[in-house]
Parts: structure tokens; C-alpha cells; sequence
């Protein structure tokens, strides 16, 4: 039942932040008899995954989701088949179980579908339940509250529960966070700065245009600045619905310069021929991904294109898409030719990558690097070690799997930092949440643009910086009055 | 600290037209003459005024103490009540029935709702008041309140007696000690005593201990209060120097003039007692360079402006403003301060520069170049109590009984003051009753934002009401207000009158009928045209459509998937139409069309978003109906885990439901599940053995609310 904590909260607190973080039509407070949804297996590969409902829309969201007019037995489970409600194309057969309230899990009428546990059956049916009206992602800790609120844990259930419920919110506050990293994160935090301060603008109007005097102009900047976050999120909702595979997993990126071997590396490490390996630079220009199970963890491999400049078209193509992968990398391997260090792809290589990626502080746990250097057998067995100023480092060879022990214990190190950090979560229920709070975002903005009534104006913003705040935390509305009072000459 | 003290020396004030009459003697023997109340307020401001007669409307025998009777109702800095925000907290105080709205409808002199267009949720109902008719017709008000006695007197230190076993708290407050070694029993006390905790008067480098000028400062009540262990802060404010009105060139300045006709405050007038063109107008200048300069070139001169001690973020003196928005022209509204009043309040030129100096200062402005300085502005310096030591019934959580309103808990503002008062005195009260107390939830007014912000996160300036402060302002507007608390004021409270109360549930209830009817009456499109010809029929809710030039609000006409959108005057129309049509010789009450017609206007304009509100508005009273045990000590209990930083909060604040507890900042959504668990777990517990019917209370009232909402 405690999986159900698995719910996403940008927030570390409630109260004032989240009487102002407001909810719009699909999203009301949590009690109000919203329908809430969440992802309840745990996170990472499994044969099955569960998803739960809970509240008043959940025998309506089973029945739309199956297509079917009546509801599946109490308490049985029943075979389905679940198709999107928008589109109509079958998402997965399903063992469906409903749970008419009060005899449930939190009393609430509630469902459980359980999946098939690939990420793309999973996403399709978070993303099929957000699309049901009066249903949305759950917060942290919202199942247990209603469980709790009626009744529903007993006292020994509950007793030894506290530093478990603890434990997880903290986690999925974490985890949100983490998710905001990254480039999606950026723009968030970019479009909450905006709409606060266009909001702090239009309540300063408000509550100070007739009695102090303020600038010309502060709603027309407003609303041009409205009109241009409406325009950014709209382009960034049509571009995430295109594209995005979802893939779960640890993200290992093998990258080097040309021929170093990394094919051969993926190859190896996948035990399938996955890449087409030759000994002609440049062989592979896309990036290849195969998912293995590296001493025990869930991984995603990619092959990419050797770095190098000035070379066809395609190549080149191969080469940014290598880049791209690189920055989204948990761990990289980054791959030489131990017999080739001198040569200039190789210094440009170990100056830019290896070192940039190095310079990062320890603590800064976004990515992690293994310098790999291959092709060992090339080298005379009483030489010199390569250069003395290259950093730690393993020794391998593809062609004879000398040095293949040592680099899997080396992996399986950094994945074990890289998956045992409860952090790093599903990434399902962060995007299906991303999703509805952007698109509710974009629909309040659309409400503003049509008041005709300031305050009802103001309320719009109101509920779209709730959206985004959800997403970035804060949203307080002494925020708000920060900025009223940085920007404005008020005061009697 | 504990007094029994003889009888002491009792003083009425020589005018005061209940010879205590009402007073009950003291049943204790051995002081038989010594004089006790239900209620003693003390302080004779805008927050005591409200407590006091509050109290005396609840059915207490209340005292209201003050250093000087000739000021009561004194407003001490701007003559001017209302504006945005401020006027929501007037209609409110009104609704509970108040004085200080009803008072301004007799007071006024310039009479302007600002934010006229901008919304009805936002119009902020405000005055320019006439000083000496307000604290006429305050004092006349006070001296005829029925229960309510009136003395001269400082309190040097309060009573206190043994702990009630049944509540918190360490003592109890069981009367008051006045400087002349007097003492006055009572049930509960309330402290309204503004900025007299240790006030000092700052002007220029000059500075003296004070309240307000010529006023003494309470000292030995705030070292009382501090060896209690109340956390003290310290706040300043200031005030604007006074200006001859024959020494102002008022002819080449902007003239604003009042509102015609003029709106009222108080839900139970019709009109004010002025006609508009009676009223006496503003005017605007604005300040420049040179007053910059000399701003500037003083600061040395200027200690109030120096100091550490918090002021507010906003600008509330010329100072602030010329150091923070430097190279700008900043407003000067010139104010009447009454109708045969000599002087002129430049609000916005609040100023502690030595007093030579604000003359130098004035005279460079526009209009004002042969201004005559009357009296200097000056700065105050004074103690306040942190607010969350108080619950949002405003008693202490420290001492029992004892009840703090207004500035003494970091507000700024007459009507600031004044909502606190009213909540001080009905509790006060009610606490004497062993009634539950009464408490306005944020979701139901803007006193209860302003309570549940101060209880719950403190302040570090001045609290100022802003309607930003508001999350529910769609549905908390000023024409609401009666609604929204009168019927709970009768009901909850007892503070508002039989006649009140069955005028607001009058309108309650015809408001209701009349929108029930606006909605579900479904008529042909040609059919409304025919009714009301002004109205411009669109199917679309979300379409805004121009109708003579004016955009068009959406609102109930129509029934199923029908929306007819109208303007304001159609809606006029329709009301009129409503009544005559479907509620022939419907009672008016005495209500003109014109209010009833506003009232359909306003809950029309938001509709919209009313419906969702209200499912929000449900949400946190859900939250809210789960009582946290008010003996809960949480620095000691095990069975919660809570970190050690989301404890000392929760210690400090003593939250009184989850929902309190979760605006708490720093207190996390785990933190809240556990404290969920233990009050569900205590629960459990407790109905197992039967024990201790106090928390269970709590935890079945908040079951019982929770059935409610399934």
C-alpha cells in the first residue's frame, strides 16, 4: 500500500504555498473529491506494473479506459483490454480490479490495473488517466492521507510506518527535484520567474494602482509577457507530445573518438552483435541503443558516433547526436585507443569530454565518467604505462577481454551509486505530471487572455503559476509581495 | 505574581453616563467592594473600541479601560479609513456588526471607492474622515453601548491566579492593576494597547518615550508581559507632519473629487449622512528634486530612518522612498482632516527629519511653497507581542483568558485593528460562557487571512491587508460580507442582532432565489430579447461580446448548454424583470433596487470560477476540521516523527488543525502524515480506553465534518 507514496511532490511544504499554488478544474485540493492516480510498483524493470486510482471518477475512468458500459465485478480481477480514450488504439491487455469504496484500500471507490511493465504501457496508461477529466496525478503522500482520513490503517499497520512515509515524500520531493535538473527544469523555473512577476504586476494594479502611483504601462507589459510564456509552453507541449522514447534504466553512454572501439565495447558488454564493427573510422554515425543488464542493473546502452569534426554530412549529424546523448548520460564511458594517445583526436578528445566532465564537482552527482582505454594488446608489454598525466583510468582489450573483470567491477560500482540513490526514479509519473500541470498552465493562460474582470484576470495567473509552482516549488504569496514592493514605490 | 489586593480607588469618568450600574460586586469576602466584569478591554483605539463593545453585544459586563476617555476613537495618523483590502475588513467588522463602518457613514467627508474598475471583488470601499466627528460619534456610540463601562485609568500589571486544568497554558488572567494600586477583577482581559509597549517618539536625533503624542507609554505592562515569557519584537511606524490648509495654494493643484452618489460602508445604511456635493475634495502634488536633496543630504540627522528595527518592506516614509526609488516624482495626496479642520495630512510624506528641516522640505513641493508646518511628523518606535503565541481566537496560548488585538500583535492600520478587535471581544466572551470559541477560517473572510496569517507565520513588519494576500478573493468581496458572517455572527457568536440577522438572511436567501431563478428559467433567445432589450445573446459562455462599446460579462442567464451573456445594465433589467415577474410585491426591506441589482452584478461577474473555488474553499475547511489536541507538547512525544526543526515550529505556533499546521513554513508533507497518524492513532487509542473526552472531542468533531463531506 505505502508504494502509493510513489507520487511525485515538488514541494516541501504545504500551507500558504499551497493555499496559493491554486488548482484549476482538473487539479482541486487534495480531499475535495478529486480522483487521484499514481504508479504503485516500484520503479525500475518489472514483469508487471500497478496502477492505482482512487476517488470518486474511478469507476469512471475503468469504464472509459476499457470501453466498457459496466463495471468489472468487485473485487475480481478481470482481463481487459485498455485503449486511450482520445485515440482509441489498445495501450495493453490488463488485469483490471475495482474496489468500490468503502471497502478499499483509502475507503474511496478505487482501481487497480495492472500492466505490463514496460515503460511504454505504463506512460500510455498514466497518460490515458490524466486525460480523463476530474483525475490527476496524486501528491505526496495524498493515498495515505485519504486512507488514513477514513480509517482505513490500523493501529499496527501503522505503528512501524513513520520513518517509511518519511523516507519516501522525502524521496519523491528529491526526486522532483532532480527532475527539474535538467533542460525541462530550466524552462519551468524560467516560466514561474515570468508569471510571478507578471502576476506580482497585475496584483500590484490591483491593490495599488489607485492610491499609489505606479508606472505606465505595468498590465501591458504584463500581458505581453503572458502572451509570450503562452506561446513557449504551446510550442513545448506539441514538441513533447511528438517525441521523447521513454526509457528506463540507468543511461550508459560509450563515447570516444573514431575507432577507438566502442562498438566493440558495446558489443561485449551486450554479448549480441548490436553495432556493426570495422576497422574504417566512422563506421557508426547513429546512435544505437540496446538495453543489458550490467552486474545486475537495468541499463541502457548507447553506441554513438566517434567525435570528430569535418566529415560528411551524416557523419557530422552522427556527431551532434553523439554530443546530445552525452549530456544526458548517467554514467559515460569514455573510450581511447591506448596505442593512439598522441594523436590529436584523442588530446581533443581527453581536453574537452574527459576533462569537462571531470571538472564537475564529486558532489554534483549528475554524471559520472570511466576513462576506458582499449585496445591494450597493441601495447608492448614492458613499455612505459600511457601518458602520466591522464586520469584514473582502465586498461582494456576488446580483442582478447583482458581487463573486461576489472571494468564490470567498475561498473557495477558506478551504478550501484547511480541506481541506489532512491532518487532516481520512474520518470513515468514525473512526465505524465510535467504534462498536466504544463497543459493546465496553458489553459489558465488562455482564461486570462479572455478576462474581461481584472481580479477574474488575476485569478487566471493565480492558477497558472499554481501549475508551474507545482512543478518548481515555491508559489508563496510573499513572493508575490517581494516583488510588488522591488518593483514599485508603494507604501503610505 | 499573584495580586489580592483591598479594594482599590474607582474612578469613573466624570462624564460617563452609566454610573456602573452594571458592575457587579466581587462575591469574594475578602475584598467585598473590589469591582468585577465579565470582560476588561484596555486601550481605547480601534482594536479596543470593537473588543469592548463586541463583548458587551455578546451579553458581557465589560470594562473598557483607557488613559484618557476624551480619546477614544481617536485616529491617531491618516484621516481616512478603507481603501483595497482595508474596506473588505470594514464590510466584515460591519458584518459583524461592528461600529467603525457605521461610524465612517457619519464621519465621512470624501467618500471614494477606489478600483472601481477593476471588479467588484476588488472595489476598496474608502473615506477621507472628519477626526473630531468620528471620535464624537465613537465616543457617543461607546458611552450608549448597554453592559459597557467606561474608566480612566493606566494598568501597571495584571492579576494572575492558578491555571484552569481543563485548557493550556501556565496562569490564568483574573483582572487588572492600575497604576494607582487599584485593582479590577474579571473573567477574561484583552490588551489592545497599540504602540504603548515601550513606544518611544522619534523626531530628527530627538527621541522620547510616548504612545502617541502627549500620551503615556505602558512600561510596566510590557516588562509583565515579557517576565511571562512573551517573545517580543520591535516595529516602527511614522506619521506625516500637519499642514495649515490657508497656507497651501490648492489652485494650481490636481483636484480629486468624491464619488456621486456616495457608497456606504455599513450594510445597514442606505446612504451617508453628507451629500456629495457637500463633501470636500483632495488634492495631488508630487514631490521633486529638491526634496530629494535635502532627504538626503540629512540622513545624518535622521536616527528613525538609521536604526536597525524593522520597518516594512513598502515605503511608508519619504525617506524610504527617496533612498530605494531614487530620481522619481512620489505622490503627495493632500487630505482634509474634517470639515472645520484648520489642517491638511500629506499622506505620503510620512518623515522623522528634525522639524525645522520638514518645513524646509515641504516648501519646496508644488502648491505647498508657503506651507505652514503645524505639527511636525515624527517617528514611533514601539514593542510588539509575536503573534504566534496567540491562537486565532487571539487568546494567549501562555496565560488563559488573556486576549491580545490589534498592533500590539504587529498590524498596521486602523482596520486592521479593528477586525482583530471584534474577534477579541466576541471570544473574550464566549470564553466566559465556556462557549467554543469563534474563529473565522481563511476560506470565509479576509479577517480570518489576516488571523490565520499572523497565528500561523508571524510578522516581521507591519501586517498590512492586501487583497494579494487573499487565495479565495473571487469569493470573499465586499458585497458578500454579510453572507458570508453575519448569520454566523447571531448563530456563533451572538454578536449581531436579531434584526440584523434576519436582514441578512433575507438577502441570503433572495439572492439565492433570485440567482436560482436567473439560471434555470429558460427562455428563447427571442424571448429574453423581448424581456430585456438591452441584453446581447451569445450560446458561448467563454466569448466575450461588445455590446455598446463595452465589453460584456458572462453571467447565469439561460439554462442548459444556453448562456446569455449581458451587460451590467442588463442585468439591471433582469433583476427588475425577476422581481416583478416571479416574486410579486416581494418584501424590500427598505432595500433599494439599485443595491439588489449590484448584488446579482457581482456573484454573476465570477461564476466562472465560484464553483471551483468552492470545491478548494472545501478542501482546506477539510483540513481545517481536523483538530490537532490543544495539550499536544511537541518537543517531548515519541510516537511522531517529526524532525527536531518541524517540532520547534509546531511548539512555537501550537497549530490548532492540520490545515493550520501545514501552512506552517518548513513543516513538510510528512510531517503532516505523521502528525495525521498520531492524531488518528491517539484516536484509536482513546475510544479503545474511554479516557481523556477533551481530545476525542476534537478527533470526533473533525470525523463528524468529514462524514459531512462524504
Amino acid at each position: 500500500m505505502w508504494r502509493g507514496l510513489w507520487t511525485l511532490a515538488a514541494q516541501a511544504a504545504r500551507g500558504p504555498r499551497r493555499l496559493c499554488t491554486r488548482r484549476s478544474s482538473g487539479a482541486p485540493a487534495p480531499g475535495s473529491g478529486a480522483t487521484i492516480f499514481a504508479l504503485s510498483s516500484g520503479q525500475g524493470r518489472c514483469g508487471i506494473a500497478v496502477i492505482r486510482t482512487s476517488g470518486p471518477s474511478s469507476g469512471h475512468a475503468l469504464r472509459i479506459l476499457t470501453a466498457a458500459r459496466d463495471l468489472p465485478p468487485a473485487r475480481h480481477a478481470s482481463l481487459r483490454l485498455l485503449s486511450d480514450p482520445r485515440s482509441g488504439e489498445p495501450l495493453d491487455r490488463a488485469l483490471v480490479l475495482w474496489f468500490p469504496g468503502p471497502r478499499s484500500f483509502t475507503g474511496e471507490d478505487c482501481v487497480e490495473f495492472h500492466v505490463h511493465g514496460g515503460p511504454a504501457v505504463v506512460s500510455g496508461v498514466l497518460q490515458a488517466l490524466g486525460s480523463v477529466p476530474g483525475l490527476r496525478p496524486a501528491e505526496a503522500g495524498e493515498f495515505t492521507r485519504r486512507a488514513f482520513a477514513n480509517g482505513k490503517l490500523n493501529l499496527t499497520e501503522v505503528e512501524g510506518l513513520a520513518d517509511l512515509i518519511h523516507a519516501e515524500t522525502e524521496a519523491q520531493r528529491r526526486q522532483a527535484l532532480r527532475q527539474l535538473d535538467g533542460e525541462l527544469g530550466h524552462l519551468c523555473c524560467g516560466w514561474a520567474e515570468t508569471l510571478t512577476k507578471a502576476l506580482a504586476h497585475v496584483e500590484a494594479y490591483i491593490d495599488f494602482g489607485e492610491d499609489d502611483n505606479l508606472e505606465e504601462g505595468v498590465l501591458e507589459q504584463a500581458d505581453m509577457e503572458v502572451r509570450a510564456l503562452e506561446v513557449a509552453l504551446g510550442a513545448h507541449l506539441r514538441d513533447a507530445r511528438r517525441g521523447q522514447r521513454l526509457r528506463s534504466g540507468a543511461h550508459v553512454v560509450v563515447t570516444g573518438p573514431p575507432n577507438a572501439g566502442k562498438s566493440s565495447l558495446v558489443n561485449l558488454l551486450s554479448r549480441k552483435p548490436v553495432s556493426i564493427v570495422s576497422p574504417e573510422p566512422g563506421t557508426t554515425r547513429d546512435v544505437l541503443e540496446t538495453p543489458v543488464d550490467l552486474a545486475g542493473f537495468p541499463v541502457l546502452l548507447s553506441d554513438t558516433a566517434g567525435l570528430r569534426e569535418g566529415v560528411g554530412l551524416v557523419e557530422q549529424e552522427g556527431v551532434r547526436r553523439a554530443r546530445e546523448r552525452l549530456e544526458q548520460a548517467d554514467l559515460i564511458l569514455a573510450m581511447l585507443d591506448a596505442s593512439d594517445l598522441a594523436s590529436p583526436s584523442s588530446c581533443n578528445f581527453l581536453a574537452t569530454v574527459v576533462a569537462s566532465v571531470g571538472a564537475q564537482s564529486p558532489t554534483d552527482s549528475s554524471q559520472r565518467l570511466l576513462l576506458v582505454l582499449n585496445k591494450s594488446d597493441l601495447l608492448s608489454p614492458k613499455g612505459p604505462g600511457p601518458r602520466p598525466d591522464l586520469p584514473p583510468h582502465l586498461l582494456l582489450s576488446c580483442l582478447t577481454g583482458e581487463g573486461l573483470d576489472g571494468l564490470l567491477e567498475a561498473l557495477r560500482k558506478e551504478l550501484a551509486a547511480v541506481c541506489g540513490d532512491p532518487s532516481t526514479g520512474s520518470p513515468l509519473l514525473t512526465r505524465a505530471r510535467h504534462q498536466h500541470h504544463l497543459q493546465g498552465c496553458l489553459d489558465a493562460l488562455g482564461h486570462y487572455k479572455q478576462s474581461k474582470d481584472l481580479a477574474l484576470a488575476a485569478e487566471a495567473l493565480r492558477v497558472a503559476r499554481g501549475h508551474l509552482t507545482q512543478l518548481t516549488g515555491g508559489g508563496g504569496t510573499e513572493e508575490i509581495l517581494d516583488i510588488i514592493f522591488r518593483d514599485f514605490c508603494v507604501g503610505k | 505574581m499573584f495580586y489580592f489586593r483591598g479594594c482599590g480607588r474607582w474612578v469613573a469618568a466624570s462624564f460617563t453616563k452609566q454610573q456602573f450600574p452594571l458592575a457587579r460586586l466581587s462575591s469574594d469576602s475578602a475584598a467585598p467592594r473590589t469591582p468585577h466584569f465579565d470582560v476588561i478591554v484596555i486601550g481605547g483605539g480601534h482594536a479596543g473600541t470593537e473588543a469592548a463593545t463586541a463583548a458587551a453585544r455578546c451579553g458581557s459586563q465589560t470594562l473598557l479601560l483607557t488613559h484618557r476617555v476624551d480619546t477614544i476613537g481617536q485616529m491617531s495618523c491618516n484621516p481616512s479609513f478603507g481603501g483595497i483590502g482595508k474596506g473588505h475588513l470594514m464590510r466584515e467588522v460591519d458584518a459583524l456588526d461592528g461600529l467603525c463602518s457605521r461610524i465612517c457613514d457619519q464621519s465621512g467627508v470624501h467618500y471614494k471607492v477606489l478600483n472601481r474598475r477593476k471588479g467588484p471583488a476588488v472595489w476598496g470601499l474608502r473615506a477621507q474622515i472628519d477626526r473630531k466627528l468620528y471620535k464624537q460619534n465613537m465616543q457617543k456610540e461607546i458611552l450608549n453601548t448597554p453592559l459597557l463601562t467606561v474608566q480612566e485609568g493606566a494598568v501597571e500589571d495584571l492579576i494572575l491566579t492558578e491555571p484552569e486544568p481543563e485548557h493550556t497554558g501556565k496562569c490564568r488572567v483574573s483582572g487588572v492593576v492600575l497604576v494607582d494600586g487599584s485593582t479590577v477583577y474579571a473573567e477574561s482581559v484583552i490588551l489592545t494597547t497599540g504602540t504603548f509597549l515601550r513606544g518611544m517618539i522619534v523626531i530628527g536625533l530627538e527621541m522620547h518615550p510616548a504612545g502617541r503624542l502627549g500620551d503615556q507609554p505602558s512600561i510596566g505592562l510590557a516588562q509583565t508581559l515579557e517576565k511571562l515569557g512573551f517573545v517580543v519584537g520591535r516595529l516602527k511606524t511614522g506619521t506625516p507632519p500637519r499642514i495649515a490648509k490657508d497656507s497651501i495654494n490648492f489652485s494650481i493643484l490636481n483636484k480629486q473629487t468624491p464619488d456621486n452618489p456616495s457608497v456606504p460602508f455599513s450594510f445597514t445604511n442606505e446612504t451617508v449622512w453628507i451629500k456629495p456635493e457637500d463633501q470636500l475634495p483632495c488634492y495631488l502634488t508630487h514631490t521633486n528634486p529638491r526634496v530629494d536633496e535635502i532627504v538626503l543630504k540629512n540622513l545624518h540627522l535622521n536616527s528613525h530612518v538609521k536604526e536597525t528595527t524593522r520597518g516594512p518592506r513598502y515605503c511608508p516614509s519619504i525617506e524610504s522612498k527617496v533612498l530605494r526609488f531614487p530620481n522619481r516624482l512620489h505622490q503627495v495626496w493632500l487630505e482634509p482632516e474634517g470639515m472645520d479642520s484648520d489642517l491638511i495630512y500629506p499622506q505620503g510624506l510620512s518623515v522623522t527629519l528634525p522639524a525645522e528641516l520638514q518645513e524646509k522640505m515641504i516648501t519646496c513641493i508644488r502648491g505647498l511653497e508657503k506651507a505652514k508646518v503645524i505639527q511636525p511628523g515624527y517617528g514611533v518606535q514601539y514593542d510588539y507581542l509575536d503573534p504566534r503565541q496567540i491562537t486565532p481566537s487571539l487568546e494567549t496560548h501562555l496565560v488563559q483568558r488573556l486576549f491580545f488585538a490589534g498592533q500590539i500583535n504587529g498590524t498596521t492600520g486602523y482596520e486592521e485593528a479593528a477586525a482583530q478587535g471584534v474577534i477579541a471581544g466576541i471570544n473574550a466572551s464566549l470564553r466566559v460562557s465556556r462557549k467554543p470559541p469563534f474563529v473565522v477560517s481563511r476560506t470565509e473572510g479576509y479577517i480570518g487571512v489576516l488571523i490565520d496569517d499572523l497565528t500561523t507565520l508571524g510578522t516581521s513588519e507591519p501586517y498590512r491587508m492586501f487583497t494579494s494576500r487573499v487565495e479565495f478573493r473571487l469569493s470573499l468581496r465586499p458585497d458578500n460580507a454579510d453572507i458570508r458572517l453575519t448569520l454566523r455572527g447571531y448563530k456563533d457568536a451572538g454578536c449581531v442582532s436579531q434584526q440584523r440577522y434576519e436582514r441578512a438572511c433575507w438577502m441570503k436567501s433572495s439572492l439565492e432565489e433570485g440567482i436560482s431563478v436567473l439560471k434555470f428559467i429558460e427562455f428563447s433567445s427571442s424571448k429574453w430579447k423581448n424581456l430585456i432589450p438591452e441584453v446581447s445573446i451569445s450560446t458561448s459562455r467563454s466569448l466575450p461580446v461588445r455590446h455598446g462599446g463595452r465589453h460584456l460579462n458572462p453571467s447565469y442567464l439561460g439554462g442548459r448548454g444556453r448562456r446569455i451573456v449581458c451587460t451590467q445594465e442588463a442585468e439591471v433589467a433582469v433583476s427588475q424583470h425577476q422581481a416583478i415577474s416571479l416574486k410579486p410585491g416581494g418584501q424590500e426591506q427598505g432595500f433599494s433596487q439599485k443595491k439588489k441589482k449590484f448584488r446579482f452584478c457581482s456573484p454573476a461577474t465570477y461564476e466562472s470560477v465560484l464553483f471551483h473555488q468552492l470545491q478548494e474553499i472545501k478542501g482546506v475547511q477539510q483540513d481545517e476540521a481536523l483538530q490537532l489536541p490543544k495539550d499536544i507538547d511537541y518537543l517531548t512525544i515519541r510516537d511522531v516523527s517529526l524532525s527536531h526543526e518541524v517540532r520547534e515550529k509546531l511548539h512555537f505556533s501550537r497549530p490548532q488543525t492540520i490545515g493550520a499546521a501545514s501552512r506552517i513554513p518548513g513543516v513538510t508533507p510528512a510531517a503532516i502524515i505523521n502528525l495525521l497518524r498520531f492524531v488518528k492513532t491517539t484516536q484509536q487509542r482513546q475510544a479503545a480506553m474511554n479516557e481523556s473526552p477533551k481530545t476525542d472531542q476534537c478527533l470526533r468533531d473533525a470525523d463528524r465534518l468529514q462524514e459531512r463531506q462524504l
